[in-house]
């Protein structure tokens, strides 16, 4: 049983980088954009829920409702990407080296804005809602309620993503964009629009990611960057544009680094990139991304 | 020409400046330079720090300022090596300031230190020293003041694991910082409980580095490694995240917790998630000291009153070396009767005893800083959330830290401990 505690920890990790890493993915392929700020909306949920729960608690509001609350938090700031999206609009048909430098100019004017609204000093909600699910045991292993919700929610969203993409016309008109943008436009689509809806549903991925994550840990000014190595890491093993590849490369990424880190902490973030440097010599479209050559 | 009163004015001047004695300046204000860290996961320190101070000075202004000077301060950031030395150097360039307080990181201090001694500027740090990891890489500085070596409280950590918990566990496990500090704590730890007998098995060991947020698998992997005792000299917000999750987890229902720097998070600790009879150290100040001096019921009254949360010991250290600049101005001004140079000042600061917020503490003829430490076992009181302390032991730093030259390894191999 001594197992199942490694491998609910990396279990929990990869359900947080795979709602920034699907954010990513949906952003890359609906877009041809890589979002380096993927990171930073994930900090934004963070620091955002951190406010909203606080304003619960003021409120004397039941904390049971702590995870929905966190996942509307972060749904609700996540449309913090739609007007942002325009930024990125004079760009799309650039060089891929533009939209590098724009979306690094978001994670340094993300930067700021943390520290303006939030302080520069790390914040973290009340230390004892963690557990305000308390925790399930068998035979000698704990898990906290919390984190088998978090994995649970995450799976949830993973489902209705899917049955979005897959069955809704919205979601057909998603897939056919990026598809080809040039055709559908042709057949009457109003591409920008769905470039902000994409944009927008891409960083609430992300800042529902890092509003789940807040109860078990602090929001900081340097999670952004922590996070975004993560999630690169991710894409790369799952292969770029994939949804089952960020589930996969999640996977395998919170699986390593927890293994890693009960036996050989010191090759913790060298597990990960020896991976990564594996998928990219012998397969660099990824696990299950499609080859362009 | 000049008449007989011009010329003697004029002479007089001519000798004051010779001897190097700003004799026109006593009436201008004293200008305290500080640095301090103000964002990241160490702010909360220098914000301590800062208030410490600001509460010394306004008490000393009250009281008439140091020598007949009222003080005023200048505060710049702490943040990277190579800025800290150009903040430095505009302190003392630019804003011309008498001296300089502040610095918490070693690595910060091990940049700045060579600086001040070279610039001829008095430097007294807060919680940074001058070792490369247990190693003085100055040890002979003439303007540069030290805090106790970073390792005294792992030393009584472990002196204290040996006098409650010794007997009461079998394998040990440690989760500390990802540098020198957490390094030479964990080996300081083992190395105690081996020269006293206690032959523990080290079932895991866990690095976390500095501002890590996510402690999850961390968590997992002590889960897994099932200790009795768990060691950490964690201190910063990734402490309360780290209990937090192992509270949650199960790891502390059965395994004792041993965190001589946890007491610097006090304000983030709660009942909820930190054992009973945890043992947990507050560095040079504790909040709720038994028998405490009036200046430490005034300073935390004020502070709580002000703040709405309790001070730890970085504002002890800052306002020990408030009153230790003080005590070493006004010692030299007794002595040479007029305003001391920067040599007679630093010279002067060396070895006299002043009362800080913590309790008295003084500077070594190595201008490294000797104060009295504190730790004690978590208690829980029916009904509060917050923690409380049971058997608070109080230990000079002389006890703990090893004398000016020594090896540390072999020092404390061989030092006749208290306990």
């Amino acid at each position: 049983m001594q197992y199942m505690n490694l491998i609910m920890a990396g279990l929990f990790q990869a359900a947080v980088l795979f709602l920034v890493a699907c954010g990513l993915q949906l952003i890359f392929g609906v877009q041809k954009i890589v979002n380096l700020a993927c990171g930073s909306f994930y900090a934004l949920g963070a620091f955002f829920a951190i406010t909203v729960v606080g304003l619960l608690q003021s409120l004397e509001l039941p904390m049971v409702l702590l995870l929905p609350v966190l996942v509307l938090s972060g749904l609700v700031i996540g449309l913090a990407g739609a007007p942002l999206e325009l930024l990125l609009r004079p760009i799309y048909r650039r060089d891929p080296s533009y939209q590098l430098l724009m979306t690094f100019g978001l994670v340094l004017m993300f930067q700021d804005v943390f520290r303006f609204f939030w302080g520069p000093v790390p914040r973290s909600m009340d230390s004892t809602l963690y557990t305000i699910y308390g925790s399930l045991e068998l035979s000698g292993f704990r898990v906290p309620v919390y984190n088998l919700l978090v994995i649970a929610a995450s799976l949830l969203i993973a489902l209705a993503l899917g049955q979005f993409l897959k069955h809704s016309r919205l979601g057909r008109i998603v897939r056919a964009t990026a598809e080809n943008r040039n055709i559908t436009e042709a057949m009457g689509v109003n591409s920008a629009k769905v470039f902000t809806l994409v944009f927008a549903l891409g960083c609430a991925l992300g800042t529902v990611g890092g509003a789940l994550v807040i109860p078990t840990s602090a929001a900081s000014m340097t999670m952004a960057a922590e996070l975004v190595v993560d999630a690169f890491a991710v894409v790369i093993i799952g292969g770029l544009g994939s949804m089952a590849g960020a589930m996969a490369g999640a996977i395998v990424v919170g699986l390593m680094r927890a293994i890693a880190v009960a036996y050989m902490p010191e090759v913790e973030i060298l597990a990960i990139y020896l991976v990564v440097v594996a998928v990219l010599l012998f397969r660099p479209a990824g696990l299950f991304g499609r080859s362009t050559a | 020409m000049i008449n007989r009163r011009q010329f003697s004015q004029a002479a007089l001047g001519v000798a004051g400046f010779a001897i190097g004695a700003p004799a026109f300046a006593q009436n201008q204000p004293l200008r305290l330079g500080l640095l301090a860290i103000r964002s990241g996961v160490g702010a909360f320190l220098g914000e301590d720090s800062i208030r410490a101070v600001q509460w010394g000075v306004q008490r000393l202004n009250a009281a008439g300022g140091i020598a007949g000077r009222k003080v005023e301060l200048v505060i710049q950031e702490e943040s990277t090596p190579k800025d800290t030395i150009e903040r430095f150097r505009h302190l003392v360039l630019r804003e011309k300031v008498d001296a300089v307080h502040g610095l918490i990181s070693t690595g910060v201090t091990l940049a700045v230190a060579p600086v001040a001694e070279e610039e001829r500027v008095l430097l007294q740090c807060w919680d940074g020293t001058t070792q490369n990891g247990v190693q003085e890489s100055m040890p002979k500085t003439r303007f540069v003041f030290r805090s106790t070596d970073n390792e005294c409280e792992a030393v009584m950590g472990a002196l204290l694991t040996v006098k409650h918990m010794k007997g009461k566990f079998a394998t040990i496990a440690g989760i500390n910082p990802d540098y020198s500090y957490g390094r030479n704590c964990w080996e300081t730890f083992k190395a105690l409980l081996t020269r006293y007998g206690i032959e523990a098995k080290v079932v895991s060991e866990q690095w976390v580095k500095v501002g890590t947020t996510d402690l999850t698998t961390n968590v997992a992997a002590l889960g897994a490694a099932k200790p009795d005792l768990i060691f950490t000299s964690m201190f910063l917000s990734d402490l309360p995240i780290f209990l937090r999750q192992a509270s949650a987890a199960g790891l502390l229902t059965n395994t004792k917790l041993v965190a001589p720097t946890g007491g610097g998070q006090i304000n983030e600790l709660r009942n909820a998630f930190v054992p009973e009879g945890s043992l947990l150290g507050h560095n040079t100040f504790f909040h709720a000291q038994p028998g405490a001096s009036e200046l430490h019921k005034a300073f935390v009254a004020d502070y709580r009153d002000r703040y709405k949360v309790l001070p730890t010991s970085s504002a002890d250290r800052a306002y020990f070396n408030l009153m230790a600049y003080k005590a070493g101005v006004e010692k030299a001004v007794g002595a040479t009767g007029r305003w001391p140079k920067v040599d007679e000042i630093a010279e002067a600061i060396v070895g006299v005893e002043v009362e800080s917020l913590g309790g008295r503490g003084r500077y070594r003829d190595d201008k490294i800083a000797e104060q009295f430490f504190y730790q004690g076992l978590v208690r829980h009181q029916a009904g509060s959330a917050s923690l409380d302390f049971a058997d608070t032991t109080a230990i000079f730093s002389d006890k703990l830290q090893k004398p000016a030259g020594a090896d540390y390894w072999n020092w404390i191999k061989s030092a006749n401990f208290p306990i």
